[in-house]
């Protein structure tokens, strides 16, 4: 790879993140909104990968960590300042990581995924209970912010969070996660500290699932335990971080945005048949693009080479 | 991966997404010739029974109604224009509704707005109409909280009655038949508690003995347990604030477990014509109470021609409690349009906010927001009619009490 | 405690228990032995419900006599869609670990791909219908009437699979690739068979448990999910893989819920989910597991 090349590279991403940082001023005002979705299923499910993709361990309690960003916004929203609320959002949800993580250290395979599914659940049933009968309500108002400002701090979350796990996977802690992810036994058995490498990730990822949901919460602003923790927010990261391709970061974030702006399309011009297409087009890909939406390229051209050499030897 | 592959890669993603955020792909379609109303709504979803019963149907059946006398009237325009209505489904899901309104606000650019189903809808939405200025009238919200932040959202309007009158009717009209001993138990919902916030006081000030005050989950499959406890406490009243699903669910256990205490009172689901046939027939839900009370026979002009309307139209009855609500607010937009005499929004807003509009729930008039025309309402199944039987003025029948037993 | 509270303790948890066993040993067909985590499984129930209550709508159909037009219907469904999707998939995933995921993924697509047709179909509105919706008296005890037709119905069922599993030769080829499909495979299993032939029997036992709920419970597209959870959680319970254990699994759910119940009706989904995760950090491999 050449200087210029890298230089090229550089300069067009920084003039497209410049584009996106101008958004607000020159685009559609719903834009905005539509870009809030994206940018918010793009950060779930790229810090859900930066843990469960090299590790294989796929986590389902993301919307544990979102909904606990969530309530965080609700609860002191209007006693802290937004940033603060922001980071206060991330770094609760970084502690229950490391619990959870601490926690099942003994668990592999399906019984950790069942695990995290069974953690989430059993904290929105909680929380559920404790707001009924404790609290005396359900739901909570949650400080509006205007979506200029929800926008900007999306944008950056998602910056942060790429840049993150961008160097995680280019540094010797990516390779780990690899190793981890083939062999467990093995990595431990060169001398990767698995253990403390897979909870400090772990917890890594999540505390941007928590700054997230801070700062979502301020959209909605009426919410409570179903909204707050609803599994979709578990299951969604991880349907489309494979359907994306979850080896390479562009595939998750591809993934992502592709699985949202198709939601989007299909809730509103076909209301009715919007969950059949979804569920088709998941197993689609899954059925002919075990690697995703980044193996398409390799798919077609194995395809058309295929249809090439039955041209020719006819 | 080719360098030069994945710099045009790049570009190519710039040129698509200046292009796609820039180019207002909407705008060709916005000339003056019609009236564009949207809803997000849920067609799916745990709201979806409650949406589809109480205000879909209505809100379709006014369009329809609307559009055959050639639309709604325009003074300014001296004409009549056609109305569409957009309906997206949001999926019973908080997030995707407040997305919806606004997508229909800023993309779509509707003129008018009509709400969701349910509390925890109307309260996400209530920040968003007000921010943009759409005025809107709730007709399935039902809680004191929104009291609290009415003056915040002066473009939101509740129609249907609230839990503070509803539960002082629901205690005088225990208070009347001289109930003692009651069990009270609610959906863990935004709705039931708010309910048994308020008529749970309301008891203890008559005097009656709440025995036993118990809450259970929304999605609850099974109340057996409750209602076996309930039965074995004999008490004279058994008031449950539930929700559809639960409503069915409790009526039916009761009945299966022989639990018939002297009045039956349930929530959102009773006022629903399904209700009196999927226990057996009428006969099975003779004397049952429930929140709502409006039928066909009710002294208020249009009432009866509205409820023959639906049932020609979609072959079904129309809901005892929100759906009459529903098609009021119809109607009272429908005449703030005709005279402020142009869809000027916020001049609809101030007409809705000051006038008393006649409708087939009666003369509504709003204060600070809310409905004052139709105070605790209380309705009971008597010979498959839905019969209101509390505020006392407002009686068409006196209540049966005690009920009968199961058949 | 008087004897009456406690029979009705026991016996309205074993009822419930009784279901929650059939819809268990259901998903361990299905995960046990074709190595599926179907997250789909409680649309079947969903759809078996839906399936008797249009036949007793339409035709009156006494609702424990749908289950003989619509079970084999919901088998072969089942079977078919093991046929078509997860034998090709099997046969594209390199390692297993891969296929349980590819499989689980293919299972979500699954639950909205059905959930959307029972909308179409049926519409999203609350329906039910009134069957053996009478008291009956029980030791002092009083249940529903369909409740208790239920609950033995559940072991009848039961009790034909066990004798299905126990005599028959394709019974013996089922439990031989819940062992081990390999072996079975060299032992002249026609293991492609055996396992849609799994994956069609636990669908068919999602189908007769939802028939069933359709008697005690009203019935909507989104029934189903609770389910799986339910299913889920007493097939770990049980010790994942193992049939016998998901069928204890399952009663001791349905009893645990309902004891619970009694205390605080909010609490059962908690208590679940709390010994569920108990189980996992003490002793994953469940109750009777490896």
């Amino acid at each position: 790879m050449t200087h210029s090349t890298n230089f090229l590279r550089l300069l067009s991403l920084l003039i497209f993140i410049v584009l996106l940082a101008l958004i607000p001023r020159y685009a559609q005002p719903y834009t905005i909104i539509s870009l809030n979705s994206i940018f918010m299923y793009i950060v779930l499910t790229v810090s859900w990968a930066m843990f469960s993709g090299p590790t294989h361990y796929i986590s389902l309690a993301s919307a544990a960590f979102f909904g606990l960003g969530i309530y965080v916004s609700a609860i002191l929203g209007d006693k802290l300042p937004l940033l603060v609320v922001i980071g206060f959002g991330g770094l609760i949800s970084s502690l229950l990581a490391l619990l959870v993580g601490l926690s099942s250290l003994r668990l592999r395979g399906m019984y950790f995924t069942i695990f995290t599914f069974g953690l989430s659940e059993l904290i929105r049933h909680s929380v559920l209970w404790w707001e009924v009968n404790e609290t005396g309500t359900v739901g909570r108002w949650v400080i509006a912010v205007d979506n200029t400002t929800v926008y900007y701090v999306m944008l950056a979350i998602l910056l942060i969070t790429l840049v993150v796990t961008y160097i995680i996977k280019h540094s010797k802690y990516g390779l780990a996660l690899l190793s981890i992810g083939e062999s467990e036994e093995a990595a431990d058995h060169i001398g990767i500290n698995v253990n403390a490498l897979k909870i400090i990730i772990f917890a890594v990822g999540t505390f941007f699932m928590g700054a997230t949901g801070a700062i979502m919460a301020t959209r909605w602003s009426y919410i409570d335990p179903s909204i707050a923790f609803n599994p979709l927010f578990s299951f969604m990261p991880v349907l489309m971080a494979i359907f994306g391709g979850v080896g390479q970061i562009f595939g998750q974030v591809l993934g992502a945005a592709v699985l949202t702006l198709l939601a989007d399309l299909l809730l509103t011009k076909l209301p009715y048949y919007y969950m059949l297409l979804y569920g088709v087009i998941l197993i689609i890909v899954i059925l002919f693009l075990p690697k995703g939406l980044v193996g398409l390229k390799e798919e077609v051209k194995l395809w058309l080479r295929g249809m090439k050499q039955r041209y020719e030897n006819t | 991966m080719n360098d030069r592959v994945k710099y045009f890669k790049l570009i190519a993603c710039i040129i698509l997404l200046v292009f796609f955020t820039t180019f207002p792909f909407t705008a060709f379609s916005q000339t003056k010739d019609k009236i564009r109303i949207g809803t997000a709504i849920s067609l799916s979803g745990p709201y979806a029974p409650g949406a589809g019963m109480t205000q879909i149907p209505n809100y379709n059946m006014w369009v329809e109604e609307v559009n055959a006398k050639g639309g709604l009237l325009i003074k300014k325009l001296n004409k009549r224009l056609p109305v569409e209505l957009i309906t997206y489904d949001d999926k019973s899901d908080i997030g995707t509704a407040v997305k919806l309104v606004e997508k229909l606000i800023l993309e779509d650019k509707v003129d008018l707005l009509l709400p969701p189903w349910g509390t925890a809808m109307h309260f996400a939405i209530a920040p968003v109409v007000t921010k943009y200025g759409y005025p809107v009238m709730g007709p399935t919200v039902s809680s004191e909280k929104l009291r609290e932040i009415a003056h915040k959202v002066p473009y939101f309007f509740g129609i249907l009655n609230m839990p503070r009158e509803q539960g002082a009717a629901l205690a005088d009209l225990l208070e009347e038949l001289e109930v003692k001993k009651v069990a009270l138990i609610y959906v863990a919902d935004a709705y039931g508690i708010e309910w048994t916030g308020k008529v749970a006081p309301d008891l203890g000030l008559k005097k009656m003995d709440v025995v036993i005050l118990k809450s259970y989950p929304l999605d609850t499959k099974d109340l057996s347990p409750l209602l076996k406890t309930i039965k074995a406490a004999e008490v004279d009243a058994v008031l449950c604030m539930s929700y559809p699903n639960d409503t069915f669910l409790i009526t039916k256990q009761a009945k299966e477990l022989g639990l018939n205490p002297k009045l039956f009172y349930l929530g959102v689901g009773v006022a629903f014509p399904v209700y009196k046939q999927m226990f057996g027939g009428p006969n099975a839900v003779e004397g049952i109470m429930g929140a709502g009370a409006w039928n066909p026979r009710v002294p208020y002009p249009g009432a009866k021609e509205y409820f023959e309307r639906h049932v020609k139209r979609w072959k079904t009855e129309p809901d005892r409690w929100g759906s009459a609500f529903a098609y009021a607010s119809l109607q009272i937009l429908e005449q703030a349009i005709e005279k402020v005499g142009s869809i000027d929004r916020k001049k609809i807003r101030d007409c809705i906010a000051t006038q008393t509009f006649p409708t087939v729930i009666g003369p509504v008039r709003f204060e600070g927001g809310f409905n004052v025309q139709s105070p605790g309402e209380i309705g009971q199944w008597q010979k498959g009619e839905f019969e209101v039987v509390a505020a006392k003025e407002k009686r068409t029948a006196k209540p049966i009490f005690p009920k009968p037993s199961w058949p | 405690m008087s004897l009456t509270l406690l029979l009705d303790i026991l016996i309205g948890g074993l009822m419930m228990g009784g279901l929650y066993a059939l819809i268990a040993v259901g998903l361990s067909l299905q995960y046990g032995v074709a190595r599926v985590l179907n997250v789909s499984h409680g649309e079947f129930i969903m759809l078996g419900a839906f399936a008797t209550y249009s036949l007793y709508i339409l035709f009156g159909m006494n609702p424990l006599l749908s289950l003989v037009v619509s079970g084999p219907f919901i088998f072969i469904v089942g079977f078919l869609i093991h046929r078509t999707l997860f034998k090709r998939l099997k046969r594209l995933s390199p390692t297993m670990d891969a296929f349980e995921g590819s499989s689980l993924l293919a299972s979500f697509g699954l639950l909205f791909i059905i959930q959307n047709v029972a909308l179409l179909i049926w519409g999203s509105d609350v329906k039910g219908y009134s069957y053996l919706s009478k008291p009956v008296n029980f030791f002092g005890a009083v249940y529903a009437a369909n409740r208790l037709v239920a609950l033995l119905f559940a072991i009848l069922i039961g009790i034909i699979f066990y004798y299905f599993l126990k005599r028959t030769r394709v019974g013996k080829a089922i439990r031989a690739a819940a062992q081990d499909v390999t072996t079975a495979q060299l032992m002249g299993v026609n293991i492609h068979f055996v396992l849609g032939l799994c994956f069609g029997l636990g669908a068919l036992m999602a189908g007769i448990a939802g028939s069933l709920t359709s008697m005690m419970f009203e019935i909507t597209p989104l029934i189903g999910f609770p389910y799986t959870i339910i299913a889920i959680i007493a097939v770990v319970l049980g010790g994942l893989g193992n049939i016998l254990g998901s069928l204890i699994g399952g009663f001791i759910l349905g009893l645990i819920g309902n004891i619970v119940m009694y205390i605080h009706p909010g609490l059962s989904l908690i208590a679940y989910y709390l010994i569920f995760l108990l189980l996992l950090l003490i002793k994953p491999t469940g109750i009777l597991g490896k």
